[in-house]
């Protein structure tokens, strides 16, 4: 048992529990020490430099290794002094120490050197650091101890304290333990989001146990030899019974004594985590897969933007709806903002930011059409023709209809079947109109509606024309797009300070809608965006009509001469006696197609002899009041003036007219359409008699059929029977 | 803005309309026309409602997701708008 010679060894011991006081740990180390001072050196591997050894055995540590009463730094030695303490499982590799500031030591001095003088004497190497485990790391830089058990303890002790300072590191494990504690730093929620790699390797294979086979092969190159020595086996089996060469014997042998030895682990920290498979989850995780390429900062700048445009979009919008009732809504609405301001700003500005997206405005839209729908379905399905939803209580609900009846309502809706349009029509047996919904909100109080036009592509839209028909009082105009699927509101709102006076969408780009001014302005409005501009306006062209525009009509023009393809032109007639065509190129353009003048005077004049105001009597012009467009040929159209005449003209010809009809007093609205009962055309013309005239228009046109009703536009529905 | 808060005001005082919420992802009530319990009764059911039918259609197909959902019950309608940040919720009693 040679000490271990002068050098230090790094000691795997324990200094873990910084408070502990091992008053324990001395008073039976002081007895056990003196003892075992032998080496133990054998089993030594971790040498460093300086010069003693020193143990510090923490009670804990002490109590968990479970060994006997000598513990710790136990040697075992047999009946000859043969040194038989077992070897330890683990070896600290001496390369691991660094030079760590020694503070633990440095502080526990007090409490340590009181044990290093119980303990110092003896341990080499104590502590197999397979006894404590992960606990035994403390490594003192220390020296060993070359003194034999015989030394003094204050010699010891002034080892002790001279080593204390010199050790270089303590690089207790304990202190790395210690360390490891407080660098579990508190994780940052980038740091939980952060997209972690973790690489999984294979280790290297280890064997835990090793059962070789007993079995060959028998096409094996050994298999001969192995066979034999079966058979031999057998043979001798078969011979022992009754052989004399085989003696059955008992025998006792010494059993070892057994030894139970304790071993913990670190408490294994388990967690539960679970997760439900979903189609939609393993197809979002690959999609985000893809998405992640994608620089962030470019959604950052998206939503940027995003942000910024829908309220520049709320900003454009909306100039006529600031009532009374708005202003109260949104006091209440900033007291509630008020309560809610209790939160934190992050989630008032989130808040906000929701209120003010787009998505949350489409999805307000959405719910009011639904909202429409519950409460119209009846009507819309009767428009439709769908079936209505009979709601399961009795009473029956909503009703613009004059009886209540259930029986009623389905009577009205078979003879709706056959009157959708708006218009009436005369037929031999008297039809029963339901009204169904009007469209009608607060911006529309007090307005007449002067104009009506339908989309052609899309059939549930309606732009309507408001404005005011005494014309000494001439208030601010609208118009509205309105939609059959809300019949409160519009979904668009024009503005205009002038009176609307013609509408009309426009069939290439449904999406334009033109409209007329009681102040001769024409302008041209996409109800695709909010906003509230005209995208064409006529007000500075020097060719704009001076007196009300009467109606408006996109008209598809074969434009062969020019080598254009169809395109489609817009063409108005107005009071101050000019029907023009309005071009698109880069702004409205217009030209003349024809000058109505007055019949009765014999006078041609034009050029710049117009009169201001349109509805002058002086003027040498025929305040126009309507046309009506051939249906296939768009060079011929019919035009109607205040005096009550009907005159056939021609695009190509601007001065002349090709015939004149006449029999109607003033103010006429007229439409063309093909007859579908017979096969020659049939002009539809009511005026302000109250007379509405169907004229066959053969070579003289006669009125087939004229009857009592008093309006101010005739427009036919979509789906109109036309009377032969 | 003034344009959301009108459109709000509109839904409220459509026929039969019983309540009006906004609430954000947390269930916190962002606009409410109703008390503040009820409204967070609703929009906490409601919500774990909207997560099953968005799953349920997912699962039927990834590509597709949930737009709108609607509740029709023996006095009432709830109309829900499902947002990843917002539910937008609506109590109709369509038969008043």
């Amino acid at each position: 048992m040679p000490i271990s010679p002068v050098e230090s060894r790094k000691q795997p011991s324990l200094a873990l529990n910084v408070g502990s006081q091992p008053k324990k740990s001395i008073s039976f180390t002081g007895s056990v020490k003196r003892n075992q001072s032998k080496g133990y050196a054998g089993a030594n591997q971790s040498r460093m430099g300086t010069s003693r050894i020193l143990t510090i055995l923490p009670e804990t540590k002490v109590e968990k290794m479970n060994i006997s009463a000598t513990k710790l730094v136990s040697q075992v030695f047999d009946a000859h002094g043969v040194d038989v303490t077992p070897r330890p499982l683990y070896h600290p590799d001496p390369h691991l120490v660094s030079g760590k500031p020694n503070k633990l030591l440095t502080s526990q001095e007090g409490s340590f050197v009181s044990e290093f003088v119980g303990s110092h004497t003896l341990y080499q190497n104590t502590l197999n650091p397979s006894v404590l485990g992960l606990f035994t790391r403390s490594v003192f830089g220390s020296s060993t101890v070359s003194k034999s058990s015989a030394s003094t303890t204050e010699s010891i002790a002034e080892d002790l304290e001279e080593t204390s300072y010199k050790r270089e590191g303590l690089t207790s494990f304990t202190d790395l333990r210690v360390m490891r504690k407080t660098t579990g730093k508190i994780l940052t929620k980038e740091d939980l989001e952060k997209i972690v790699e973790i690489i999984l390797t294979e280790t290297e294979t280890l064997r835990l146990f090793d059962l070789p086979t007993v079995v060959i092969s028998v096409e094996a190159e050994e298999a001969a030899k192995v066979i034999q020595r079966n058979k031999n086996y057998e043979n001798l089996c078969r011979n022992r019974l009754g052989n004399d060469l085989y003696v059955e014997r008992m025998m006792q042998t010494i059993n070892g004594a057994p030894k139970n030895k304790d071993v913990q682990c670190d408490r294994i920290i388990k967690e539960d985590k679970g997760i439900m498979s979903t189609a939609w989850d393993l197809y979002d995780s690959y999609n985000a897969l893809e998405l992640s390429s994608v620089p962030v900062r470019y959604s950052t700048v998206d939503l940027s933007t995003k942000a910024s445009a829908p309220s520049k979009d709320q900003d454009q919008r909306g100039p006529g709806s600031t009532t009374e009732k708005n202003s109260e809504a949104s006091s209440i609405m900033e007291i509630e903002n008020v309560i809610l301001a209790k939160m934190h700003d992050d989630q008032e500005d989130h808040s906000d930011a929701i209120l003010k997206s787009e998505k949350f405005q489409q999805d307000l839209f959405f719910m009011e059409r639904v909202l429409m729908e519950n409460i119209f379905q009846p009507k819309l399905a009767a428009y439709r023709q769908l079936p209505i939803l009979k709601e399961p209580e009795p009473e029956e609900l909503e009703d613009f209809s004059e009886s209540e009846k259930i029986e009623e309502i389905e009577e009205d809706f078979k003879k709706e079947e056959e009157e959708i349009e708006i218009n009436e029509e005369q037929s031999i047996i008297p039809a029963n109109l339901e009204r169904l919904w009007s469209f009608s909100c607060d911006l529309t109080k007090g307005l007449n509606v002067s104009s009506l036009a339908w989309n052609k592509t899309n059939p549930d839209l309606l732009a309507v024309g408001y404005g005011h028909f005494g014309f000494k009082e001439q208030k601010k105009g609208l118009a509205c797009c309105w939609s059959i699927k809300n019949p409160m509101w519009p979904e668009r709102i024009y503005q205009s300070p002038y009176g609307v006076t013609a509408v009309d969408f426009s069939v290439g780009a449904p999406n334009l809608l033109a409209v007329g001014y009681h102040n001769g302005t024409v302008a041209i409005y996409n109800v695709q965006s909010n906003s509230s501009v005209p995208v064409l306006d006529s007000s500075e062209s020097p060719q704009k009509h001076l007196g009300p525009v009467w109606q408006l009509q996109w008209i598809e023009q074969d434009r062969g001469t020019t080598g254009d393809d169809k395109r489609e032109i817009l063409v108005s007639i107005s009071a101050d006696g000019r029907i023009s065509k309005w071009v698109i190129r880069k702004g409205l353009y217009c030209h003349d197609l024809m000058r109505l003048k007055r019949t009765t005077f014999g006078s041609n004049k034009r050029g710049g002899e117009k009169e201001k105001k349109g509805e002058a009597l002086i003027s040498r012009q025929a305040p126009g009041m309507c046309f009506a467009f051939h249906p296939k040929d768009t060079n011929i159209y019919l035009a109607g003036t205040e005096e009550g005449h009907i005159h056939k003209c021609s695009c190509s010809y601007n001065e002349q007219y090709l015939d004149t009809y006449r029999g109607h007093k003033l103010r006429m609205r007229a439409e063309w359409r093909f007859g579908t009962f017979t096969p020659a055309h049939c002009l539809l013309v009511g005026d302000s008699d109250g007379q509405v005239a169907v004229y066959e228009l053969r070579n003289i046109p006669t009125a087939l059929d004229s009857g009592r009703r008093d309006m101010i536009d005739t427009l036919l529905g979509p789906s109109s029977n036309q009377p032969g | 803005m003034a344009e959301v808060e009108e459109t709000l005001k509109r839904i409220q005082n459509h026929k039969g309309v019983i309540g009006t919420m906004v609430v954000n992802a947390e269930g916190i009530p962002i606009r409410t026309t109703l008390d503040n319990s009820t409204t967070v009764q609703y929009a906490g059911l409601l919500h774990q409602l909207t997560m099953k039918a968005r799953s349920t259609v997912r699962d039927i197909d990834p590509q597709n997701d949930l737009t709108f959902l609607r509740i029709r019950s023996k006095k009432h309608e709830i109309m829900v708008a499902p947002d990843k940040e917002y539910l937008l919720i609506v109590i109709q009693n369509p038969c008043e």
